[in-house]
């Protein structure tokens, strides 16, 4: 008899709705998250579509619902890196890298006061540095310190060593599951600004991408919340958004990635918040702002000190003398070319399907961009961003979708 | 909108345009990144942004009289850059090849001198005409490949200057002048219609002697704005090899002119027939000149022709009119040096052959002139000397970082 059980790749909002969905309707549901939390990209975000709500808000009631479902086991720091058998019954191997702190949440704050080593914080895009004994963000999910030894200095293993609740000793671990279907949802990752060498490639300082912003502007971000300029935390006054950073274009991502020009009018008003002089310029090639998202867009515009303008930034540079950013464009309307000065420039970079870089140990058919395009047969099912850009809201609408047709082929029809 | 403007599309233009190298325009989507992209865009209506949606739209007056063709020396930054592989610099240099197509008639040389199919044609006018006067010669010397008692190989022998060579490229060249004079004049009504005055502060406009001095000193002889349009060592390549080529054809020219001051000039005053007397001793200073601009043509035309075969298809794509003229200047160097070279060997029947295919591969040079791409030494010439004239500057970034120029 084939197997019930559902393996959910990928921790997300589109994982965590997906193995929700499923459990909730009695199936055992794994869930695999190579991060240390649950929450995915969300958790990175200042404000989220369509409510503006913290992520910490949308996501807590997620966390509850699967801290109260003893069907659906999940694991962190967890890769799926082998996959056997076919539908109906499959074999998964995954890998668990050891966390070295204790499964009850212990509060360890104190400790990593006490750690010198550092390095660069990935969870903030660079914009802040975390020691060897880190949370990346206070509601993390599960509430559990992270010990990251390549950043330890000898002294801070000394100091770990001597606290009964971090086992420094921890191995990883392979585990197999016996699971009837998969539900892939690994989500997305924000296109390398290195690749755009015409944007300045990542190495102009007052030059950062969308997501950058969002860490900029979130309270539990390297700023507490406070956007300023990463290179003096001077208040920007005038700020541009360049849109399609590496998107709707062959050299890069060929397709539009349907949420960064709303993002951008809701990050231009997290600056209109803070700074009521501050003016705001967002040029695009298209606003694209489909749905409920073009009310939205009319709303923010209607600001007067929001100006969007047809025609795509090619060209930034960093002042010879200072820290301020030159973009060249030309107003495709008016057919003026002209080369401006900013204090904050922000790259609106698209979304890229995590699996073009990093791949599955599966055997399903892909586009050339990345994004999965079949597997139903096989029993696989693809969620949220891994197939297709999408805003949290659609992702959890596909996410239900995936956990259905999963839910069919484990139980037959 | 306060003003409906009437678009009269002309769909076959777009076609006749797909068809010179511009076969990828529609997929531009007007995000303006080249325009951005081109180092030699100026602030006022920048190209090539503005050119593609004309060339969608079907817009041909506006194309045809458009100056911003002939500032853009096609460097190819903007179709590398271009998120559609819609090739805007491909698309310049095809609206180009529709000038040289329609600007100056007669229209049915421009039709024969746009395909490959006429080529027979085009080979063929002077194939006949030349061989008919080695025929003609032929009978009258008594030989097909005359040679002098002494053995030596003389071309003037049996094509003599004044009655058979001179003529018939003197004609021809008068015929081309004429051309390009109406070609200019059709140009510059063409841009007076588009080009409107730019005002810029910090830019004295220049009288229009000043303006063909300094296109001339600059632009011509220097390839100073060429030179701007290098952005990797592919470019670096195609500028010199231009260069080369371009001092190579002075060099030819000097040596043609004095060849024929001297020898009608020695008409009138006898002193001089003997400095334009052909075929003359290698160590003349006017033979060496010859045989340098003779190497320099083979350089440029190496270098040239490697660059257009490395060319990655995906952003740029040679025509029939760029190879048009690098296969003719070819021909041209080829059976140039080997007229020389057979008949310093003295292989009499190889170096006269030579010298007629020679002979023919000149004329479709000279004759076609107007028509073909090396058209732009007139035209782009033209451009450029208008462009200053008006103050049609590239958005240069030292000039706005010096605060010095103001675009109004």
């Amino acid at each position: 008899m084939a197997n019930t059980s559902i393996l959910v790749v990928g921790g997300g909002f589109a994982g965590m709705t997906a193995a929700l969905e499923a459990a909730e309707l009695g199936h055992e549901v794994y869930l695999v998250e190579k991060a240390p939390y649950l929450g995915g990209r969300v958790m990175q975000l200042n404000k989220y579509f369509p409510k503006f709500c913290p992520p910490s808000c949308g996501l807590e009631i997620q966390y509850q619902r699967i801290k109260n479902n003893p069907l659906v086991k999940f694991f962190t720091l967890a890769e799926v890196v082998q996959v056997d058998g076919n539908k109906g019954n499959y074999t998964v191997t995954i890998r668990v890298r050891p966390r070295h702190t204790a499964p009850n949440s212990v509060d360890l704050s104190a400790l990593v006061k006490d750690l010198t080593g550092e390095t660069v914080s990935s969870f903030e895009f660079g914009l802040a540095r975390r020691k060897g004994l880190y949370l990346d963000v206070p509601f993390a999910f599960p509430q559990r310190y992270v010990v990251d030894k390549t950043c330890l200095t000898d002294a801070d293993k000394a100091k770990l060593a001597a606290c009964p609740s971090i086992d420094l000793t921890e191995e990883e671990k392979l585990i197999p599951l016996q699971v009837g279907a998969i539900v892939v949802a690994t989500g997305w990752q924000p296109y390398d600004v290195t690749r755009l060498s015409n944007l300045g490639a990542g190495t102009i300082k007052n030059c950062i991408s969308n997501m950058q912003m969002e860490r900029l502007a979130s309270p539990y971000g390297p700023t507490q919340g406070k956007i300023v300029r990463p290179s003096d935390g001077r208040a920007p006054k005038k700020v541009a958004f360049v849109q399609c950073a590496g998107s709707r274009d062959e050299n890069h991502l060929s397709y539009c990635s349907y949420i960064c020009c709303a993002a951008s009018l809701k990050q231009a008003q997290y600056v209109r918040e803070q700074y009521p002089d501050a003016q705001i310029t967002i040029y695009y090639i298209d606003l694209r702002t489909p749905g409920r998202y073009d009310t939205f867009a009319r709303k923010v515009l209607a600001d007067p000190k929001v100006q969007a303008i047809k025609g795509k930034v090619a060209a930034v540079a960093q002042d010879k003398a200072g820290d301020d950013v030159w973009v060249t464009v030309e107003d495709a309307v008016s057919g003026a070319k002209s080369v401006e000065r900013f204090d904050l420039v922000v790259l609106a970079t698209g979304m890229q399907p995590s699996l073009a870089t990093q791949k599955l140990p599966l055997n399903v058919a892909m586009d050339e961009e990345g994004f999965l395009v079949g597997g139903e047969e096989q029993g696989i099912f693809v969620a949220g961003c891994a197939k297709q850009p999408l805003d949290v809201m659609k992702t959890a609408q596909s996410a239900t979708a995936a956990a259905m047709k999963a839910i069919q082929t484990v139980r037959g029809r | 909108m306060s003003k409906t403007v009437r678009i009269e599309p002309d769909v076959q233009f777009v076609k006749e345009l797909q068809e010179v190298g511009g076969e990828d325009l529609k997929k531009c989507y007007q995000c303006a990144t080249c325009s951005v992209a081109c180092p030699m865009a100026p602030a006022d209506n920048p190209y090539p942004r503005k050119e593609m949606i004309w060339a969608q739209w079907g817009l041909k007056d506006k194309l045809l009289n458009d100056i911003d063709i002939w500032l853009c020396h096609n460097c190819g930054t903007c179709s590398d850059l271009c998120p559609r592989g819609a090739k805007p610099g491909d698309l310049l240099a095809a609206l180009r090849n529709m000038t040289y197509r329609k600007l100056v008639p007669p229209a049915i040389i421009g039709e024969w001198m746009s395909s490959p199919k006429h080529l027979p044609m085009l080979v063929g006018i002077p194939a006949v005409v030349f061989g008919i006067i080695w025929m003609i010669r032929a009978s009258m010397v008594g030989s097909f490949f005359p040679v002098t008692e002494d053995g030596r190989i003389i071309y003037g022998n049996l094509f003599p200057g004044d009655f058979t060579i001179d003529p018939v490229f003197g004609l021809t060249a008068i015929f081309v002048l004429i051309c390009f004079l109406v070609g200019i004049r059709n140009l510059i009504q063409g841009f007076q219609t588009t080009v409107k005055d730019t005002f810029v502060i910090g830019y004295k406009k220049p009288s229009i002697k000043e303006a063909i001095v300094d296109a001339i000193k600059y632009e011509v002889l220097q390839h100073t704005r060429f030179k701007e349009c290098i952005d990797e060592p592919a470019d670096e390549e195609r500028v010199k090899g231009h260069l080369l080529l371009f001092y190579g054809f002075v060099a030819c020219f000097i040596v043609t002119s004095i060849v024929a001051v001297a020898h009608w000039g020695g008409k009138i005053i006898p002193f001089l027939a003997p400095i334009g007397h052909t075929p003359m001793p290698l160590w003349s200073p006017v033979k060496i000149l010859a045989n340098v601009g003779a190497v320099l043509l083979l350089v440029g035309l190496t270098l040239l022709t490697r660059r257009r075969l490395n060319l990655d298809r995906r952003k740029s794509r040679s025509n029939y009119y760029d190879w048009y003229l690098l296969g003719v200047i070819w021909a041209v160097t080829l059976t140039g040096i080997g007229s020389e070279v057979f008949r310093l060997a003295g292989v009499a029947p190889v170096a006269f052959f030579t010298y007629y295919l020679h002979l023919i591969s000149i004329f479709m040079l000279i004759a076609y002139l107007p028509w073909s791409k090396l058209g732009h030494l007139v035209y782009r010439t033209t451009a450029l000397i208008y462009a200053r004239y008006v103050g049609r500057l590239p958005i240069g970034e030292k000039l706005i970082e010096d605060e010095k120029v103001f675009v109004i």
